[in-house]
């Protein structure tokens, strides 16, 4: 079959993406909705009686259909623009705007922490399974998967910005302005979230690599004479490298998702605390912003993947 | 104005005891300075920083230092006493006049006066976004009647006014601002005559304010700026107060008292609040609508043990919606219900209720409402009430019990202050208020008393009004009011002269960063 352009690739997963982000937020919308609670009570303030909370319902159009207020949101979306907060007037866009880069540079972090230690984690585990190292680092993963982030977040908090002092305890700071500081608050956040990816990517690839190397033609090369660390860096590494790219494609999603429990427990304003703040008070704008956004994100990074992943390997059709 | 009475002298002096017991140090060391920034954590993001427009009780934290009242309020009792008003006057009982503070200007340089004192007060009881029309429904006209003088004419007679305008009713906005802003309001753009004035408000992130160098108040205020994060996980906001990143934190719980104080850098202050804990009832359904079923419940709580399991003692138990601080405090009213289980027993005997038959309430779900919680549930099934509490997020539990919706038969929440206690009562005890949760009637006397309190300036007569209010409401248990919770105020041992208020809004009037 012939190989069709990357540009035909990225437009065909363009145009499957739109049905994708009208699904996700209308369903968002419509659980908010379906929820109890009413962002008009709160408009309506401390003293409000049941007139001012139906007037207050027509003042920002709450009492129009359901159907109807989606459609408004999402026309303006078409637009370009991702309308206000319900309750400060903020525009959800500057919202967004500054909470990604703080939680984008979070999973940056992570990510990085995650490859750098989970990496050759994986390769020495794989190199002779059922040594020690193998148990050893097999106990570090599973510890890695089953501590809670947040757990881990407060106990590296309490040893490192209470007791040493090292690194802030809270906030966060932005990238553009002074990147040291900016990473002096992101890291401990980071780490938090690394552990998961960590033992996640050393697991997978220390199974990736084993059936790698138990296969014919490694066996072919030994016989060669080639030694242990060119067959494991020159061929092992770059056929288990769709694996990889697999594996951190799942990891950046996941670990945008973790980072809405984490940004609490470091009061960082990033994008999961804006939809945290959002969902609780009900000002669906934000919410449907977050939403779109993360969306957006997912979609792309499953998209580079893929493409990534046909340029590492040819046999994958597009 | 006002005569001080050997009751709220005691008040003054029960009051003060309360903060000095742990708070004394927290009061200044050494001559008071200018400069530095002063870096708060706040629990949650203002609704709006526009006064009329706004909606939480905990914006008021953001609105006092950015904006001046007509009436300010005493710390310890809430006793109106002058602000931007430098005197007020009931000429007659519908008759208010405000004589107003010459001199003063906003923060954009428009001129305070009476034009714009008017300005404000007609915009917050008839604009169409004013969320606090209700607070000005007794006002007919207000008219300006000289070039620092405003009198407001009264539907009714309403000496809870001057209170009121110690609170969103009497925040003074710019003129001038709010005609230039888009919609007529200034959620974003506040411009006020305060102490400090508006630089950024990064939604859930950070509110900056600087120093108003015009200000009215001579060597007010101390501080360069406030820097105020917002951190609602309040153990979050309490390690970056012990990690030095913030100097004060508002609003711990009691519980995070003794942690805190196991930092050496840091300070803890307390003083009692109009903050109750309570449950409210629904008194138009079963159980509820039976007066011996709620008169139960108030014997069967164990108030002081309440305080001391759910609150680490930090609290003082509440038998009425007012504590012993306040002036209006009524000492009898507070005897009504003693801890009494076998008459609570009784009670429900007389009632045909069924000993065990399950009770819904509606709740909260956090750490600190389900342990509020346990302990109810326990003291509860002590006189036979089998109580069961259904969690939900706070917008949401609200809305299903005071909303149409009125599902539960009671509540499991908390009253915020109000700088005049007949807010209090006319917002939770008349028909029609949006916080009696069934919308059922109350006894017309009730709805008299309140009104009554209302209608006279003299203290000793409206405290007498409200000893009528209080003592209807407790003995048709219309609630059952559980403690008033101190506020819980951390603070770098650098600030200096922060004091607790009644009210258990923080406001930073004197605070000052030493060394």
């Amino acid at each position: 079959m012939a190989r069709r352009s990357p540009v035909k690739v990225v437009g065909s997963r363009l145009v499957q993406a739109l049905p994708v982000i009208l699904l996700a937020t209308f369903m968002v919308f419509a659980l908010l909705k379906l929820v109890p609670g009413d962002i008009a009570v709160t408009l309506a303030g401390d003293n409000a009686t049941d007139a001012r909370i139906t007037e207050i319902r027509k003042i920002y159009g709450l009492d129009r259909p359901f159907l109807v207020q989606y459609g408004a949101w999402l026309g303006n979306v078409a637009q370009g623009d991702l309308s206000q907060s319900l309750l400060t007037g903020e525009k959800v866009a500057d919202s967004i705007g500054r909470a990604f880069p703080n939680t984008l540079l979070i999973v940056v972090i992570a990510l990085a922490l995650a490859l750098v230690t989970g990496i050759p984690m994986g390769v020495m585990a794989a190199i002779k399974p059922s040594g020690w190292i193998d148990k050893l680092i097999s106990m570090l993963a599973s510890l890695g998967v089953a501590v809670p982030g947040f757990w881990l977040a407060m106990i590296l908090v309490a040893e490192f910005s209470l007791k040493l002092n090292w690194l802030p305890a809270t906030g966060a700071k932005s990238f553009s302005a002074s990147p040291v500081d900016a990473i002096r608050h992101a890291l401990l956040p980071g780490v938090a979230i690394a552990a998961y990816g960590m033992a996640e990517v050393a697991r997978q690839l220390r199974g990736a690599l084993l059936e790698v190397l138990s296969s014919q033609y490694v066996r072919t090369l030994h016989a060669k004479g080639l030694s242990m660390s060119r067959i494991l860096w020159q061929h092992g590494l770059k056929n288990v490298g769709v694996n990889l790219l697999t594996i951190i494609s799942l990891l950046v999603n996941r670990m945008l998702a973790a980072t809405v429990v984490i940004e609490a427990v470091f009061a960082i304003p990033g994008l999961g605390s804006l939809i945290v703040r959002g969902a609780i008070q009900r000002d669906f704008p934000i919410v449907q912003g977050v939403v779109f956004t993360m969306v957006v994100v997912v979609i792309a990074v499953n998209l580079i993947t893929d493409l990534l992943c046909a340029a590492v390997d040819p046999r994958i059709e597009q | 104005m006002m005569m001080t009475t050997r009751r709220e002298v005691m008040a003054l002096i029960s009051g003060a005891l309360a903060t000095t017991t742990l708070g004394g140090r927290a009061f200044a060391e050494g001559a008071p300075k200018k400069g530095g920034t002063l870096r708060i954590s706040a629990p949650a993001n203002p609704s709006s920083l526009d006064p009329a427009t706004g909606g939480a009780g905990s914006d008021h934290a953001f609105l006092f230092t950015m904006y001046d009242t007509l009436t300010e309020w005493e710390f310890d009792t809430l006793k109106p006493k002058p602000g931007l008003a430098e005197s007020w006057k009931f000429t007659d009982p519908t008759t208010l006049v405000l004589n107003i503070r010459a001199g003063v200007t906003f923060h954009d340089g428009t001129p305070f006066d009476a034009e714009a004192v008017k300005f404000n007060l007609e915009r917050n009881r008839s604009d169409a976004k004013s969320n606090i029309k209700a607070d000005l429904l007794s006002v007919a006209a207000v008219e300006v009647t000289g070039p620092q003088q405003v009198t407001l004419k009264l539907k009714t007679p309403d000496t809870a006014l001057p209170g009121i305008l110690s609170d969103r009713a009497g925040m003074m906005v710019s003129p001038t601002a709010l005609k230039a802003a888009e919609g007529g309001v200034v959620t974003r753009k506040p411009v006020g005559a305060g102490a400090y004035s508006f630089v950024s408000w990064a939604d859930g992130e950070k509110i900056m304010v600087k120093r108003n160098e015009k200000y009215w108040k001579p060597e007010r205020p101390l501080p360069d700026g406030i820097e105020i994060s917002i951190i609602p996980e309040l153990t979050t906001g309490a390690r970056s107060v012990t990690a030095g990143q913030n100097d004060l934190i508002y609003q711990l719980p009691p519980r995070q008292k003794v942690i805190i104080e196991r930092a050496s850098s840091v300070k803890v202050v307390h003083g009692p609040t109009l903050y109750v804990f309570q449950i409210f009832l629904n008194w138009a359904k079963p159980p509820f609508d039976n007066i011996k079923v709620r008169q139960a419940l108030n014997f069967a709580i164990d108030r002081e043990s309440f305080v001391k399991a759910a609150l680490a003692g930090l609290a003082e138990p509440a038998y009425m919606n007012l504590p012993r601080a306040h002036w209006a405090y009524d000492a009898e009213v507070a005897k009504l219900y003693p801890y009494d289980p076998d008459k609570a027993r009784k009670l429900l005997a007389e009632a045909g209720f069924k000993e065990g038959t399950p009770i819904e309430f509606g709740g909260y779900p956090d750490q600190d409402s389900v342990q509020r919680q346990e302990i109810l549930i326990e003291q509860l099934r002590k006189a036979g009430i089998n109580a069961r509490f259904v969690n939900a997020p706070v917008a949401e539990a609200s809305a299903a019990f005071f909303g149409p919706e009125k599902k539960g038969a009671g509540l499991l929440s908390a009253w915020t202050g109000r700088p005049d206690p007949s807010l209090t009562y006319s917002l939770m005890f008349t028909k029609d208020a949006y916080y009696n949760g069934g919308r059922a009637p109350v006894p017309a006397e009730l709805e008299a008393a309140i009104k009554e309190s209302r209608a006279s300036e003299d203290i000793d007569t409206r405290r007498k009004a409200f000893s009528t209010v209080q003592r209807l409401v407790m003995e048709n248990a219309f609630v059952a009011p559980l403690a008033f919770q101190f506020e819980l105020v951390a603070m770098n041992k650098k600030v200096q002269g922060y004091r607790p208020n009644l009210l258990g809004k923080p406001k930073y009037d004197d605070v000052w960063l030493g060394s």
